[in-house]
């Protein structure tokens, strides 16, 4: 009798821990498969049928649709070289190669995955839009505040994140080899 | 019987429920995970293709701050997208592309998972002629063209063939806006995607 009142509390602490696990699961990305490098990562699975099981649900709970293998990958930065949080208040410098792809794509987010507000409605570079240095390098600075050259507006709030999408790479990194793979390096300048 | 022996049996008694809420919990856990991307309102086939008659084709807006569309999209994408359904025939995706600017198709579940994708570089001519098929579809296709080989089209040559484990899902079409200029014309040139559903010989 006395191990029966115990029935209902442990049916609630079974649901509250479920319903806990599953939220903590589904927040943020995907918590499997993701391949790092430098601030950058990516979760190349995500574009093809050996997608597992929480990156299926974290997709549909976010409403995101990711790539698929076929059309490229996406490249998610959270922090800039030094493992720092991407701050609105702070000024970037984003320089250096990109992946080996027909085209490819920069925008900056809120985190909850909308492109961000901005004076100037621009949300976004592309690779055939840069401004190129003789070498065929190229710097873009990610500010709130026009800047000359290649400007990414970066609106106000402060938290944000960049995402490179990579079309049609030309490397083996469909198959999922990305070694080689060669992305900008993402500095902090100065902070308001 | 001391006090302090009946607080270790009464924790001892304890401990199956404990297990039970614990083996409840992981349970209630995987069912939440594997039922989500069919149950939740914003997955893209709730969102995107559940609304469309299977072969209606959807143009997307753009992406912008605050546009109410999927999460993290690409501002330099325009997307067109049709449902299928396969309990009610073969699914015919076609698509050409200009070749000036990257497109790409792919074909996902209705659980998010992408079964299929190619870009214009990948197919013959940067045309797309994917015929998404139950394998029952596809073994009474393969049985009927045994029996007259003759009679199969000369156009259907470049048709890629996708079983589908999944009877339900949508087609996604991309194309892209090479610069900030350039959306309208990439948006334009979704006018080359078109999906239908096919009828199945009596």
């Amino acid at each position: 009798m006395n191990g029966l009142r115990a029935l209902p509390f442990a049916a609630i602490a079974a649901l509250a821990l479920g319903m806990a696990a599953t939220l903590a699961a589904l927040q943020g990305d995907p918590p499997f498969g993701a391949v790092e490098m430098g601030p950058w990562r990516t979760w190349p699975r995500v574009g093809d049928s050996e997608i597992d099981p929480y990156a299926r649900a974290v997709l549909a709970a976010s409403g995101a649709l990711p790539l698929g293998s076929g059309e490229g990958l996406a490249f998610v930065a959270k922090t800039d070289d030094f493992d720092a949080a991407l701050d609105a208040r702070c000024d970037y410098r984003i320089s250096g190669g990109a992946p080996s792809a027909r085209f490819w794509t920069l925008a900056a987010y809120d985190v909850d995955g909308d492109l961000r507000p901005n004076a100037a409605n621009r949300y976004g570079l592309t690779s055939t839009a840069l401004l190129r240095e003789s070498g065929g390098g190229f710097v873009i600075d990610a500010s709130r505040d026009a800047q000359p050259g290649n400007w990414l507006p970066l609106g106000e709030k402060s938290r944000f994140i960049l995402v490179l999408r990579a079309y049609q790479l030309t490397s083996s990194a469909v198959a999922g080899a990305l070694d080689g793979l060669v992305l900008p390096k993402i500095t902090r300048e100065g902070c308001s | 019987m001391s006090p302090r022996l009946s607080a270790a049996d009464r924790a001892i008694g304890l401990i199956p429920w404990i297990l039970a809420a614990l083996l409840g919990a992981i349970a209630l856990h995987l069912l939440a995970v594997l039922s989500l991307p069919a149950l939740a309102p914003s997955a893209p086939f709730r969102k995107l293709a559940l609304p469309l008659a299977p072969g209606e084709r959807a143009l997307l807006p753009r992406a912008a701050a605050s546009s109410g569309g999927s999460t993290f999209a690409d501002p330099f994408a325009a997307l067109a997208v049709c449902r299928f359904d396969l309990a009610q025939g073969p699914f015919r995706v076609r698509a050409s592309t200009d070749g000036d600017r990257p497109a790409s198709i792919s074909v996902r579940l209705a659980d998010g998972t992408i079964i299929y994708s190619a870009n214009d570089k990948q197919t013959p001519n940067g045309k797309f002629n994917v015929l998404v098929v139950t394998q029952a579809q596809s073994d009474a296709m393969d049985s009927t063209q045994d029996n007259a080989d003759e009679t199969r089209a000369a156009g259907e040559d470049d048709e890629l063939r996708l079983v589908s484990p999944g009877a339900r899902g949508f087609v996604l079409f991309r194309t892209l806006g090479l610069r900030e200029g350039d959306y309208e014309a990439a948006a334009a040139a979704r006018g080359g995607f078109a999906c239908a559903t096919e009828k199945t010989a009596p």
